[in-house]
């Protein structure tokens, strides 16, 4: 884990290309940043005629319900679509100059994490205005869950974005997975919705707990359970064990390989 | 580690496969199987040499002996097959300018990733702004997008963040034609100062001019070993009268 201990030293370097992915991100478009808004109101309300208007679900304040994990989702979920790329875009930088390699997934998935932050502002400003409230116990258990994926999604970008340099194919399974991983996950549904016979199966997805925190958080109101946190805790670590170490094998190669 | 040296390379070999028609898509690595096949091709066999701190030494040998592989093994892009690379302290490298430059950014702001990428914290390139804007005399356009600069405005604007990385290793290859006569005379004065402030420079080039001015010793690579090693004038005008009978 030395990488960590690099990443540190080349803080200023993860800076700027952070803040070069945001704002460089909606350079040239109109509506600039607020795309990052508009991207998941879209999506919310398309799902919310769907599962309200005919797929009735019977859930109470439903948007609310897929609001709140919703926007967590679509972190999670840009960071393996678009993360797999992320030395492969770099590949003239990786090529050129010596850095530590982490940095760019590392970057990666903190500017989503920025911008999945600000359209967390968003929920709170919903919820407020719903007459919902908040728990203020229970958001205390919030960055603690926000850690754990930000963890889950940093081991998964450093496993896929170092495979993608040798099998670019990579990218386009990725976005064919995380679309069937958004319906297995979830998101439009509640975990205690899954038949009790395939629940072991939904259990080995990460996503499950941390969304079912999520959840249970900012909707339900109420402080996860501790099962659910350390349930999602210890799969977000083996993650970016399993990421990190992979990464390392691979990324003496990538010059070569690009 | 010996403390005198500042650059050890210890036996270093590195082979590259190469491919005949190199797929990397799921069709093409299972339709294609056969056209996958490649070849070994050792480039590095063993190199082996030393650089003492504070001194400045030229790679030469003809093209494809290794020299900006040996260069890359140096930087940390690419890892050696077998053998040592022992480098002390900070390394900046004049390899290919411009690393992450972002046309739509103002050269302010690409002073400022670019030199984070060489290592440098936020405090550093602050320190270091103005020498970087007054050296490479862009003062005028320092707010403009680096996109529409000229390409000779763009590696003046490159190579002064690089120069002026006050890095212990210093690694060149041959990118000393950047800019006109003027500003080419002042990027050697500016080797000379780095020199002599003890900074170890490597020099990859084909120009023995450049090579003479600076370095004080020259490593002449040849298929994949130091073929000789010496003081600058003997080793190149063996080479050159290597050159002229081949």
């Amino acid at each position: 884990m030395y990488w960590i201990k690099e990443i540190y030293i080349y803080r200023t370097m993860a800076a700027s290309l952070i803040k070069r992915d945001i704002i460089g991100r909606y350079k040239g478009s109109i509506l600039g940043f607020f795309w990052t808004f508009l991207n998941p109101l879209l999506q919310l309300i398309v799902y919310t005629i769907v599962f309200t208007q005919i797929m009735r679900m019977g859930i109470d304040d439903y948007y609310l319900f897929l609001f709140v994990v919703l926007i967590p989702w679509l972190f999670f979920s840009t960071c393996v679509s678009g993360g797999a790329s992320c030395i492969w875009l770099n590949k003239d930088m990786v090529n050129k100059i010596y850095f530590p390699r982490e940095i760019l997934p590392f970057s990666f998935v903190t500017s989503n994490l920025v911008n999945m932050l600000l359209t967390m502002i968003v929920i709170f400003v919903v919820l407020f205005f719903s007459g919902k409230g908040f728990n203020i116990v229970a958001l205390l258990y919030l960055p603690l869950i926000i850690v754990v994926e930000y963890i889950l999604a940093l081991g998964i970008v450093l496993l896929v974005s170092g495979i993608t340099v040798y099998f670019r194919d990579m990218e386009y399974i990725l976005s064919i997975i995380t679309m069937a991983w958004q319906f297995l996950s979830p998101v439009l549904y509640d975990i205690s919705m899954v038949p009790e016979d395939i629940l072991f199966f939904f259990n080995l997805n990460p996503m499950t707990p941390i969304l079912t925190a999520y959840r249970s958080i900012l909707y339900y109101k109420q402080v996860p359970e501790v099962k659910t946190l350390l349930h999602a805790t210890i799969l977000g670590v083996i993650l970016l064990f399993v990421g990190a170490f992979t990464f390392s094998r691979l990324k003496r190669h990538f010059a070569e390989e690009m | 580690m010996n403390d005198e040296y500042s650059i050890e390379v210890e036996n270093v070999v590195k082979a590259f496969k190469v491919f005949r028609d190199r797929g990397k898509t799921l069709k093409e690595i299972t339709l294609f199987k056969k056209r996958r096949s490649y070849e070994k091709r050792v480039v590095l066999n063993g190199i082996q040499f030393k650089v003492k701190k504070g001194e400045a030494v030229g790679l030469i040998g003809h093209n494809g002996c290794g020299k900006s592989t040996t260069l890359k093994l140096l930087t940390k892009i690419m890892y050696p097959d077998s053998g040592k690379i022992n480098m002390k302290g900070r390394v900046s490298s004049l390899i290919e300018l411009g690393a992450g430059f972002h046309p739509d950014m103002s050269g302010r702001d690409n002073i400022y990733i670019n030199a984070s990428i060489f290592g440098l914290t936020k405090k550093e390139i602050d320190d270091k702004y103005n020498d970087i804007v007054a050296f490479s005399e862009l003062e005028e356009f320092i707010t403009s997008p680096v996109r529409t600069y000229s390409s000779g405005m763009y590696m003046r604007l490159a190579f002064s963040v690089a120069i002026n990385v006050d890095a212990d290793i210093l690694l060149i290859d041959e990118i000393l034609a950047v800019g006109d006569i003027a500003f080419q005379e002042k990027c050697f004065k500016k080797l000379e100062e780095i020199k002599s402030r003890g900074t170890t420079i490597v020099i990859v080039s084909h120009s023995l001019n450049q090579i003479e001015k600076i370095c004080d010793r020259t490593i002449w690579l040849h298929d994949g070993i130091v073929y000789k090693e010496g003081a600058t004038k003997t080793v190149n005008q063996l080479y050159l009268d290597y050159m002229c009978n081949k």
